[in-house]
């Protein structure tokens, strides 16, 4: 279609007058109505609307600001950014393309059924099926109205899901939080809610959507920092179950657009700009409160109706409502809109309203016309309302009316290619690097294990836990909490989808995890890419899934772009996932941003939160009869640890609690070496050679000892001097606490040490040490002397009290 | 409505007979509360999340409250209340209506919380289909809460550490009530 | 061998429907998942089904109250019933089913099929999934109990659990008349408190089932606990062959095929 129009009248709705204005005039007209557009990018609009003769209407002008906001277009990720790191600057012409994307495109996996195009990513799950899985953040949300945030987060994603190809059932739900502590005792800003109110309220609201969807939240994570206490973040990730035939979906002209689920009212209006803008002077509307019975209703009609092959096409109403559902299912085609037939809480909304409200809830497909009355029926036998919203056509444009009268009429390649992209300039200084050296401190190894223990980034999570449905659909085979007390750490879930596949003699599952480490990012960001995806990798493992199948998800939240050393930490991080997925082998087939995490503090400084990369990592395990917890399961057996330690304590655990040491190494993934050892890893575990196997991350080897053998209920010994290590390393403190990645903490029975090491030849694996009856760890030091001794109950005390008495439970 | 709300019933729905007169035509506020001999697991959480807001409050306990308007009479309300919104083994409820004096409970305080107009109410949604089932025409129904709080604080301090932990401001709307 | 015909009610809002209905199937059930508007229609009728499960979940949001509206749904809907489970038929009601035969007066049974007895939030204050021990009663006739050890461990998920009765009076009623099916228990055997009682309810009465035993209600999931590999400790056990979740369904296959 050409941008020239003849005949069309031009909308006679409320209009915008543009002609004439200066850039600056067009930002403060920008502020004014909330839209998060740049002078530039309303440049633009003024431009294209100069060539067609006329002014945009204020509902065209609105779905512009929501199509291309952070949050739907993510600028960042994809405009041009010139990049220097002190020696050399280059341009990127877009950052998505030449990290996520490019490592995607190269690895070029089969089992990579639909990437980066849909709602969320498609990996194959066995002949018949397929996983979709998704990660979304609700931030700004969160910081406001924390109980309705988290329960529209859960309930977005999730739909998210549910609109993917041609629907997935839900099968699991994650949730990774990152807060400020919750007894942090700082001064706040006024307004501002606390971290402890925070922190309850989003439990409550994942939990109230999550446990009423019947999906089990059995996955995720929590970090503490407290330059989170302005802008928490609030993961949400589901993963979904379709059958192989419906990862695609399509759109034909001619096709009805049918609305269905809740009904459309004021609220949410602005959620999309709201979501891309720094928090202050945000729009308030955007917040709700979510109503997991209508998603419900909703899915088990939509599950009915897919099977029965009733609709070609369907997405769902998230940021910008029906304007960015229906401008993205008829991108390559065209729609006509009648936004009178949409059925409405209160009568009095206005035309624009109905376009971009963002009531929950609710979904958009692509019906043919002869399949209409059988799909109402389908709905209308859940309760669930529907409602024809005009149809698909071949005009390539968005034709949008109220009562025959024209609301926008808009050319769908400027609303999806017309987005000006602005450069933006990022810098990165490495970091100096210095000789390590030990921190002062008096503290004895068991005091420093136990206070890691009770530290909150490692103490127990069962408080959060305990309140999420974990076993609804009765197939979560490897659980959170685990061990002889079901209450120790899990490094991953395990899910045997049998409710929904049907078939109970398949016992194919699949496992996910997380891999997240800000600290790491404070010192290097690249090194940190590269350790979350081996943390989630780590975790995959040792519950027995196939690495070498895991698909990836990389989820961004960030302080300003704008700021161009935010930018730059930024463009490391995604170039260090890029090299880790390259390495490992493993695909990223999904992600999202969320930038501008960053508010103004006590004073008026700006808070930014340390950049955050969470990676979520997905892979089946082919028998999940074959999974492993990671507690002791009997006294004599030989402990083995696999990968070698070094001196790496940036960022670590060890220096939290002992002091900073802010020029340390940070722990530096090698993906070649590392992705051999998994391998090999693999092949063991799939041999029933390991009786348990638990990931070293925060804490080191300490923490990973403790954690194993409380949760079992045996005591171990173990010799510092047996470490397979990369360097001579002459402390016992950095054996015990270093937190080099790619290491696993295994449990061998004696009968099966000669096939386990057989199995194991070339790699760097060593017996470390015994399991016992004695309840204790005791670690022997480089000296031959007893180094730590600890009691296994003072350890767990340590490790489940702390977050119960923080949050004064 | 709520600041000048009064007690007309308080019974519990077997030996009910609704003494109550209509507020206007149509419009009624039902409160709904555990009976005092069964712990209110409810009410202690609400103390501890308005004791780590900086209160001292000695003890708390939670009624739902239900405002119903439109083509309504009290036969209506006497359904709602029997059939739906009151549980006869657990619960005991009042009526209340508009334009009486404040409600003395024995409680010190009185603090309603409601979502503001703005914000969709999803209980009141299902609430109000399920009256429909049972009968009762198409009304608006809104949901809240009543936090009935023991212990000695000032108005000042007791908003502060609603405000902190019971309800946001940005969703919700708050009364506070001395009892007499 | 004829397949007993097993309807499993759903609502709005219900969600353990899917893995209730496959458990039957796996025992030799013919499930079919209704929801409770084809019932109300007149499009399917109780009376053509041999065994009727009310799983759990939440219907219609447990806005009001856990299993109110749907308790009002089968008084309304389902007058049936009562004469279903005089005729001796399979009755079981899993946790928001529990809840909505309790709150529809169908247990414990009464004479008059008033509502005696109710749930209040847990003691904690919070929804809690745990996997607790089980004493079950093995002086009722309960039929789903048929060969089951006296001592089990099944999942529990609620946030809404607490059994309570009308009168003090009541309890002694339940234990004369063998209701008390399910009692939550310490891994030894002995009644404790929280967290093996996971939500306080009265005598840590876990399940009750009508005098005549074809009618259950429980707070725990059997569904979740039909596999070996469902058990926390799966893992660490070599001598488990089956979830005992399943024993309790084929029981209930078994007796309507005589």
């Amino acid at each position: 279609m050409t941008a020239t129009r003849t005949a069309a009248p031009a909308p006679r709705t409320e209009t915008v007058v543009l002609g004439g204005l200066r850039p600056a005039e067009l930002q403060a007209l920008s502020a004014r109505h909330g839209w998060s557009l740049s002078a530039g990018e309303l440049c633009a609009i003024q431009s294209h609307f100069r060539g067609l003769k006329r002014e945009p209407s204020l509902a065209e002008l609105e779905t512009l600001a929501q199509t291309w906001s952070e949050h739907c277009k993510h600028k960042t990720f994809t405009s041009p950014i010139r990049f220097s790191d002190g020696r050399k600057t280059r341009l990127i012409k877009s950052l998505i393309e030449e990290t996520i994307f490019k490592a995607t495109k190269q690895l070029k996996k089969p089992w990579c059924l639909s990437v980066f195009k849909d709602n969320a990513g498609f990996v194959s799950f066995g002949s018949k099926w397929s996983l979709a899985f998704k990660v979304e953040t609700h931030n700004h949300p969160c910081a406001i109205e924390p109980y309705g945030g988290a329960e529209t987060g859960v309930g977005g994603v999730i739909r998210d899901v549910m609109g993917a190809g041609l629907g997935a059932k839900p099968v699991l739900n994650t949730d990774v939080f990152c807060f400020a502590a919750p007894d942090y005792a700082g001064p706040l800003p006024e307004g501002a809610l606390h971290p402890r109110r925070i922190l309850n309220s989003v439990v409550s609201g994942v939990r109230d959507y999550g446990n009423r969807m019947g999906i089990p939240t059995a996955a995720g994570g929590l970090w503490f920092d407290d330059a989170y206490r302005l802008n928490p973040l609030v993961f949400c990730g589901t993963v979904g179950l379709a059958p192989a035939w419906a990862v695609r979906k399509e759109v034909k002209p001619g096709d009805l657009i049918v609305a269905a689920g809740g009904r459309t009212g004021r609220d949410g209006l602005h959620g999309a700009t709201f979501s891309s803008a720094a928090l202050e002077g945000a729009q308030l509307s955007a917040v709700q409160i979510g109503h997991a019975i209508n998603e419900k209703k909703m899915l088990d009609a939509l599950l009915v109706a897919r099977d029965k092959r009733l609709y070609r096409g369907l997405t769902d109403c998230g940021a910008g409502g029906f304007s960015s559902a229906i401008g993205e299912l008829a991108a390559d085609c065209g729609a006509r809109v009648r936004l009178e037939a949409a059925l409405l809480k209160a009568s009095d909304l206005a035309p624009w309203e109905i376009w971009l409200s963002e009531s929950q809830e609710r979904m958009v497909f692509a019906v043919p016309p002869k399949n209409l009355k059988a799909f109402k029926e389908v709905f209308a036998a859940e309760s669930c309302e529907t409602a024809v919203l005009g149809e698909f056509t071949s005009s390539g444009r968005l034709q949008v009316a109220h009562a025959g009268t024209p609301v926008v009429d808009l050319d769908m390649r400027f609303l999806h290619h017309g987005l000006p992209r602005a450069e933006r300039t990022a810098v990165w200084s490495p970091a100096k690097s210095a000789p390590a050296k030990s921190p002062a401190h008096k503290k004895s190894l068991a005091q420093i294990l136990t206070e890691c223990l009770g530290h909150l980034n490692v103490c127990s999570r069962e408080w959060v836990i305990r309140q999420y449905d974990h076993e609804v659909q009765g197939g979560t085979v490897i659980k959170p909490l685990q061990g002889i007390r079901h209450d120790g750490p899990g490094d991953a879930c395990v899910i045997w989808p049998h409710a929904a596949t049907g078939d109970a003699a398949d016992f194919q599952g699949f496992a996910v995890s997380h891999g997240i480490n800000p600290n790491h990012g404070k010192l290097d960001p690249y090194r940190m890419a590269l350790a979350c995806v081996d943390e989630a990798l780590r975790n995959l493992l040792c519950v027995g899934a196939d690495v070498s199948r895991a698909a990836l998800l990389d989820n961004f939240c960030w302080g300003s772009p704008e700021d161009p050393v935010q930018l730059g930490a930024l463009v490391r991080a995604a170039e260090g996932c890029r090299d880790a997925a390259l390495g490992f082998g493993t695909p990223f087939i999904s992600g999202k941003d969320s930038l501008y995490n960053q508010t103004k503090d006590v004073g008026g400084k700006d808070l930014a939160i340390p950049g955050t990369l969470l990676i979520s990592a997905l892979a089946p395990v082919p028998d999940v009869r074959k999974a492993l917890t990671m507690d002791i399961k009997g006294p004599g057996n030989a402990l083995y640890l696999a990968g070698l330690t070094a001196e790496e304590l940036g960022g670590s655990l060890f220096h939290e609690v002992c002091g900073r040491c802010a020029s340390c190494t940070v722990p530096s993934a090698d993906p070649a070496a590392a992705l051999s050892l998994f391998k090999l890893l693999q092949a063991a575990l799939g041999k029933g050679l390991v009786l348990s196997a638990h990931d070293l991350s925060e804490g080191g080897l300490g923490v990973a000892a403790a954690e194993m053998c409380f949760t079992g209920e045996f005591g171990a010994c173990l010799d510092l001097d047996e470490l397979p290590r990369r360097a001579p390393i002459y402390s016992d403190e950095i054996l015990l606490f270093s937190e080099s990645p790619s290491r696993l903490l295994l449990e061998v029975a004696p009968d099966r040490e000669a096939a386990f090491l057989k199995t194991m030849r070339g790699a760097p694996v060593k017996r470390v040490g015994t399991t016992m009856a004695n309840p204790v760890l005791k670690v022997t030091g480089l000296d031959g002397r007893v180094a730590l001794e600890a009691q296994l109950c003072d350890l767990k005390c340590a490790w489940q009290g702390a977050l119960p008495r923080r949050l004064g439970a | 409505m709520s600041d000048k709300t009064a007690v007309l019933a308080k019974e519990t729905p077997e030996t009910a007979a609704v003494k109550t007169a209509a507020a206007g035509p149509g419009s009624y506020l039902v409160e709904v509360c555990l009976k005092s001999d069964f712990t209110d697991a409810e009410g202690q959480s609400a103390q501890w999340l308005l004791n780590s807001a900086g209160l001292s409050a000695r003890a708390v306990r939670v009624g739902r409250l239900y405002e119903m308007r439109g083509a309504l009479n009290l036969g209506h309300v006497h359904v709602a209340v029997r059939e739906l919104l009151c549980d006869c083994v657990t619960q005991e409820f009042r009526v209340w209506h508009a334009s009486c004096a404040a409600p003395g409970n024995g409680c010190l305080w009185r603090v309603e919380v409601w979502l503001k107009p703005t914000v969709t109410d999803t209980v009141g949604e299902s609430v109000r289909d399920a009256l429909r089932d049972l009968g009762i025409p198409d009304i608006a129904v809104r949901c809240g809460l009543a936090y009935h709080i023991a212990g000695r604080c000032s108005r000042q301090q007791l908003d502060r550490a609603v405000a902190r932990s019971l309800a946001n401001p940005i969703v919700h709307r708050v009364s506070l009530h001395e009892a007499s | 061998m004829k397949k007993p015909k097993v309807l499993v009610l759903r609502a709005a809002g219900t969600n353990c429907d899917l893995e209730t209905a496959a458990a039957f199937d796996a025992v030799g059930g013919a499930s079919e998942r209704v929801h409770i508007d084809r019932v109300r229609t007149g499009k399917t009728k109780l009376m053509d089904f041999d065994i009727l499960i009310l799983p759990g979940g939440f219907s219609y949001s447990d806005d009001v109250g856990a299993g109110r509206i749907l308790a009002n749904q089968i008084r309304l809907y389902f007058k049936e019933l009562r004469n279903f489970v005089r005729l001796g038929r399979p009755v079981l009601g899993i946790c928001n089913g529990f809840q909505a035969l309790v709150k529809a007066g169908v247990l414990p049974a009464s004479h008059g099929g008033e509502q005696t007895a109710g749930f209040t939030a847990n003691d904690s204050g919070r929804f809690e999934a745990r996997w607790v021990h089980l004493r079950l009663n093995t002086q009722s006739s309960c039929l789903f109990f048929k060969g089951l050890p006296e001592m089990i461990e099944l999942p529990v998920a609620h946030g809404e659990g607490k059994l309570v009765l009308k009168s003090p009076r009541q309890l002694e009623d339940l234990k004369k008349n063998k209701s008390i099916a399910m009692q939550y228990v310490s891994d030894d055997g002995k009644l404790a408190g929280y967290p093996a009682n996971p939500n306080g309810s009265i005598f840590n009465i876990a399940a009750l089932t009508n005098p005549e035993g074809n009618c259950l209600g429980m707070m725990p999931h059997p569904e979740r606990y039909t596999t070996r590999f469902q058990h926390p400790n799966w893992t660490r056990q070599t001598f488990v062959k089956e979830g005992v979740g399943l024993e309790m369904f084929r029981n209930a296959v078994e007796y309507c095929r005589g």
